[in-house]
């Protein structure tokens, strides 16, 4: 089966809600950012293993991330946003959760600590990095004034981003431990 | 989350051309689906999508099958004895009807008319249908599309004069020379090269335009 139709091959892609856009269309730039965190994510469950303790976590964030892929490719009020799954802050507290389970086995934070250590906390940093520039490009999404968008069209989903963020940083120290590894700090 | 995956039974299989026809299977309580989207078909270690041709709300699945030679699924549907039973997961995708104040445009090759069926069927009407086929036979619900279309147009793709009342070249020879400029919500479901053709024409000529695909192969 072909699954390409090379309908891209120009430079251009179809959101979810219709609209043909530059595939450097800011939209496009903020979902594609999430595919790449999502494909971090996938890196960093290989490295782990099937038996860590984080693994379903991670695939519950990997599923949220389609989700909010498909919110990102549809412009807010339109036909196809009808479709959409709903997306609210309660995905976020799922994330403080697990950050303040992790955060309680984890010696006292001293200082900025180099990123890296084990190779499963080096690639959630690597994912926490990726997904501070979701963010970034989900601010610039959310203060587009060309769509008509209601200005908390994104809230949710920067909430979102923000928290997960903290938790892929509490994750990578989290890792470290487990494995005996103790956090770099930064020294001037 | 898995795949809900439901029983089914082949009730019966109706001719629409000399190499296409309906398969009509039973409907499982529980399952329910918006017109234009597929199910999943399983049966003896094979798997294929198809979309379903009828309304939501009629008691039976319709899939519209065109019978190819080395298609094993097609094969195993043309010829399974009627009763026999499948499985099936769905309803999949998400290529659905969506209502706007731009007008519709249905662009289908062969048997990728399919979804196109089920929202005829159902409550979508006041569309424009362009449907590519290679043979003057094979414009199958044509009767439907009559009633329910504001412009129903089949293009056929192989040269034969002696038809009258068509339209002869591909789709998307349509499309560029007949389609009036304007901005359209744009529904593909066909072969690749035809999503791929009609979508630069739509980049082209109908800038602003809406464009929704679902490839049929």
């Amino acid at each position: 089966m072909k699954i390409y139709t090379g309908s891209g091959d120009r430079g251009k892609t179809s959101l979810f809600s219709g609209e043909r856009v530059a595939k450097n269309n800011l939209r496009t730039e903020a979902y594609g950012d999430l595919d790449e965190l999502n494909s971090c994510l996938g890196a960093l469950t290989a490295a782990l293993g099937e038996s860590h303790q984080s693994i379903a976590e991670i695939r519950q964030i990997q599923s949220d991330l389609f989700h909010i892929g498909a919110r990102l490719a549809t412009t807010p009020g339109s036909p196809s946003a009808a479709a959409l799954d709903a997306f609210d802050e309660q995905k976020s507290r799922y994330l403080e959760t697990a950050i303040d389970r992790m955060d309680q086995h984890l010696p006292p934070l001293k200082g900025f600590i180099l990123p890296g250590g084990r190779m499963t906390a080096a690639l959630a940093h690597v994912a926490r990095t990726v997904c501070r520039r979701a963010e970034r490009h989900v601010v610039g999404l959310s203060e587009d004034k060309t769509t008509g968008q209601t200005p908390d069209a994104y809230q949710a989903v920067l909430v979102y981003l923000n928290r997960l963020s903290d938790y892929l940083f509490v994750l990578a120290r989290f890792c470290n431990h487990l494995a005996g590894e103790t956090d770099i700090l930064w020294s001037k | 989350m898995e795949d809900v995956i439901y029983d089914t039974k082949l009730l019966e299989r109706r001719p629409l051309s000399d190499n296409t026809f309906e398969a009509i299977f039973s409907r499982p309580a529980g399952f329910e689906f918006t017109a234009g989207q597929r199910i999943r078909l399983i049966h003896g270690g094979l798997e294929r999508d198809y979309s379903l041709a009828n309304a939501p709300d009629e008691a039976v699945l319709v899939l519209c099958i065109r019978q190819v030679a080395a298609g094993r699924f097609s094969t195993l549907l043309s010829s399974i004895p009627v009763g026999t039973g499948f499985t099936f997961s769905g309803p999949h995708g998400y290529f659905v009807f969506r209502a706007s104040a731009r007008s519709p445009v249905f662009v289908a090759t062969g048997t990728g008319v399919a979804p196109f069926t089920a929202m005829a069927r159902s409550s979508v009407s006041a569309f424009t249908l362009l449907h590519g086929v290679r043979q003057a036979g094979d414009c199958y619900y044509a009767t439907l599309f009559r009633t329910k279309a504001r412009r129903y147009v089949v293009c056929l793709s192989e040269e034969d004069p002696s038809v009258a009342g068509m339209f002869h070249g591909r789709v998307t020879d349509y499309i560029a020379s007949q389609l009036e400029p304007d901005r359209y919500d744009f529904y593909l479901c066909g072969r690749g090269e035809m999503i791929r053709d009609v979508t630069w024409l739509v980049d082209d000529r109908f800038p602003g335009s809406m464009v929704y695909t679902e490839i049929f192969y």
